[in-house]
């Protein structure tokens, strides 16, 4: 009978500290809501989550990391309490688990860095209305109903157009050699920007392009920017994350430009000039969103004339003469709009057997519909090997 | 012609670190010590052999040369140490060959990255690099510029850096030690049957740890290799992963090569060969990715004709991957 007793009223006690719980809960959550649509978040309540795909010290997540604590600078946030960052988050369901743990730390966005992290973000999404979930390189938040969730990236072709300028410059067996990750629109975008740039300083220069199929395997790289020299090029550049293809170069008595990361340190008598995104541009535009209550723009591409891309500093010893005055004036071009990257006469074929034909005088306007590059032709004077 | 050429080429450069690879763990498949942990010991040579010369360098040094064996002395010790973990704990305790081999796999591989990013990472330029001096040294070739500027030959067979010639080397000297002199004979029948050897007057603890640390060394070269070589490797800068996969190339190869040294040379020279084939002879239809298994497929092939047939010279070594126990003759 005492025990019959006691058991009702554990019984009792659960109940009431369950009902006890869900208030508590509801009523966070909508004070979370209001703040949110109305006055923005105080600065000292923002929280914000940041999911790397590898480690912190690697380049492309080092800028993003640098992005983000350049942002916090700017807007008098403090990155150590306020940001939580997970690295080495794959894409997998241990994405989903960050998220989760994010999430349960009580921030109000979360970004992160990798193309295959989107579905896990938009998977999260409906649950958490209030969470803003930005996705760098994605291309599904204009797709999906969703309002909170985001896409971000910046125009990289631009600054490729122009390192490609210190390329073109360069070269005297008028080859220029590419080692490409894998045959994304992405990455064909990027390397087209790259010839181009070159050929609008030297009508002669052709490009070969090999592709390693890893977005980071340095020995691969290695063996394909050694092949590329190999078939006559001199010049190297990359759309992969390592610094191999840069000291293969210089081994080889060839130049290189680099991505993600100035690689005149490790590289120092190759490396031309590197192109880079800030991320920190769209960190410091998110951030200010949220802090002032103004929603986030469903797609967001910087570009490089605010500051979202940009060339790292050129390697006065070795570059071309008259390379830093052609950048300049193509760069002011880009700027005030003068210049198209992607300007007929233009002619090539995408996968799909698509063609594009550009007269004089037209051009392909890219990152229309979304932040994520869409030009995948392979246009003439530019071969793929394998 | 000059595409094939430089194809071999490439063919080459990419087979050393996998001879240094195969000739250390064959060395200590002999003994009859499956040690799994070769990717680890590369990732643990490669490391050492480039952080060494990179804090000479920092302090202050200047000559390539003592740059050049700071980093072979390091990657050996380094590596050799590893190789005396698993030694301990294989031949001493008697632990479990594979899950002591796969331990050292996944150490290795988080020592190497772990120290390559944070050394890395604390330097101002964000690398860990060795100089220019030092990076030629390992990738320039060492016989003089008219051996090296004949035609065809010169290119093919003299315009190699002296690491290509020292993985060689070592192949020949260990196809005499196995099978031409009293010790090599000894550490066989150490592999072959501990218990014999051990009546024998032969000590199997001895042998075993001796060829298990010296082979665990030369793995260490394979992974010095590829953080030096430029061709084949990363150039003398550390990247996150590096070695990525090379070690269980070399496990492979050792069963490819029917733990034969001499077949080791030119088995090695077939991975090499179709690591980098694609870059120069190109397939339309064939995915990139085939290329990337076919190695692990010849691998499961050759396993199947080697149990198939039953040649005996043709054998792995019969007590390969146990343990010995006196006791228990």
């Amino acid at each position: 009978m005492k025990k019959r007793i006691l058991a009702l009223l554990m019984a009792g006690v659960l109940a009431v500290g369950l009902t006890a719980c869900g208030g508590t809960a509801g009523e966070t959550e909508e004070t979370g809501g209001e703040a949110a649509e109305t006055a923005g978040i105080a600065a000292a309540d923002l929280k914000v989550g940041l999911i790397l795909v590898g480690e912190a010290a690697d380049a492309y997540n080092k800028n993003h990391i640098e992005g983000m604590q350049a942002a916090c600078e700017t807007l008098g946030l403090d990155y150590d309490t306020q940001v939580v960052v997970k690295t080495n988050i794959g894409e997998d369901s241990t994405c989903a688990d960050a998220i989760g743990e994010l999430i349960d730390a009580g921030c109000q966005a979360i970004f992160a860095d990798s193309f295959g992290h989107e579905q896990y973000m938009v998977e999260a999404a409906p649950d958490y209305p209030d969470v803003q979930f930005c996705h760098a390189t994605g291309y599904q938040s204009a797709s999906d109903d969703l309002d909170n969730t985001h896409n971000y990236f910046a125009k990289i072709f631009e600054a490729r157009y122009l390192a490609g300028i210190a390329a073109g410059l360069k070269t005297e067996t008028n080859v220029l050699g590419y080692v490409a990750a894998k045959p994304y629109a992405e990455v064909i975008s990027g390397y087209t920007a790259f010839y181009l740039g070159a050929k609008s300083v030297n009508p002669d220069v052709t490009m070969l392009v090999n592709y390693t199929n890893e977005w980071s395997d340095a020995t691969k790289e290695a063996t394909n920017a050694q092949a590329l020299i190999d078939q006559g090029c001199d010049v190297i550049s990359q759309h992969s994350d390592t610094s191999a293809p840069a000291t293969t170069a210089e081994n080889n008595g060839v130049f290189a430009v680099g991505y993600n990361d100035d690689m005149i340190s490790v590289a120092p008598n190759a490396a031309l000039v590197s192109a880079r995104i800030n991320w920190g541009s769209y960190y410091e535009y998110a951030l200010g969103c949220l802090l002032s209550g103004e929603a986030i723009a469903q797609d967001w591409c910087g570009s490089y004339a605010e500051n979202a891309c940009y060339l790292s500093d050129l390697n006065e010893a070795i570059i071309a003469e008259g390379t830093k005055e052609a950048i300049e004036a193509a760069a002011a071009g880009i700027t005030d709009g003068s210049v198209q990257v992607f300007a007929g006469p233009l002619h090539g074929v995408n996968a799909n057997g698509d063609e594009l034909n550009l007269a004089e005088g037209e051009f392909y306007t890219e990152n229309e519909s979304s932040s994520a590059p869409a030009f995948d032709y392979i246009i003439d004077g530019i071969t793929v090997l394998s | 012609m000059n595409n094939l050429i430089n194809f071999l080429t490439a063919g080459v450069l990419a087979a050393a670190p996998l001879l240094f690879g195969v000739l250390g763990e064959l060395l200590t498949e002999k003994s009859g010590n499956l040690n799994l942990g070769v990717e680890g010991m590369m990732f643990m040579g490669g490391i050492a052999g480039i952080v060494g010369p990179y804090y000479y360098e920092k302090a202050g040094g200047t000559n390539p040369y003592v740059a050049l064996l700071i980093a072979l002395v390091c990657a050996l010790v380094c590596a050799g140490l590893g190789a005396l973990v698993f030694s301990v704990l294989t031949i001493t305790l008697r632990a479990n060959q594979n899950v002591t081999g796969l331990a050292l796999t996944m150490f290795g591989t988080g020592f190497g990255n772990y120290f390559g990013e944070a050394i890395g990472h604390a330097d101002p330029s964000g690398f860990l690099s060795v100089s220019t001096s030092v990076k030629s040294l390992f990738n320039s070739p060492v016989f003089p510029d008219p051996l090296v500027n004949l035609p065809v030959v010169g290119k093919l067979l003299f315009s190699h850096n002296f690491m290509v010639y020292l993985a060689v080397i070592l192949a020949v000297v260990l196809a005499y030690f196995l099978g031409r002199t009293r010790t090599g004979l000894n550490l066989r029948s150490v592999g072959e049957s501990p218990a014999t050897a051990d009546a024998a007057g032969i000590s199997v603890t001895k042998y075993r740890y001796l060829a298990t640390v010296i082979g665990g060394a030369i793995t260490g070269l394979g992974g010095l290799y590829l953080v030096m070589n430029a061709a084949a490797g990363v150039g003398g800068a550390w990247v996150h992963d590096c070695i990525d996969g090379y070690g269980w190339l070399a496990v492979a190869l050792v069963i490819f090569a029917v733990w034969s040294p001499k077949r080791a040379l030119w088995c090695s020279l077939i991975f090499g060969g179709l690591a980098c084939m694609r870059y120069y002879y190109p397939i339309s239809f064939i995915p990139a990715s085939i290329y990337d298994i076919v190695p692990y497929i010849v691998t499961a092939v050759v396993l199947v004709f080697v149990s198939l047939k039953r040649s005996r010279s043709n054998q792995p070594p019969e007590s390969l991957g146990l343990s010995y126990f006196r006791e228990e003759r």
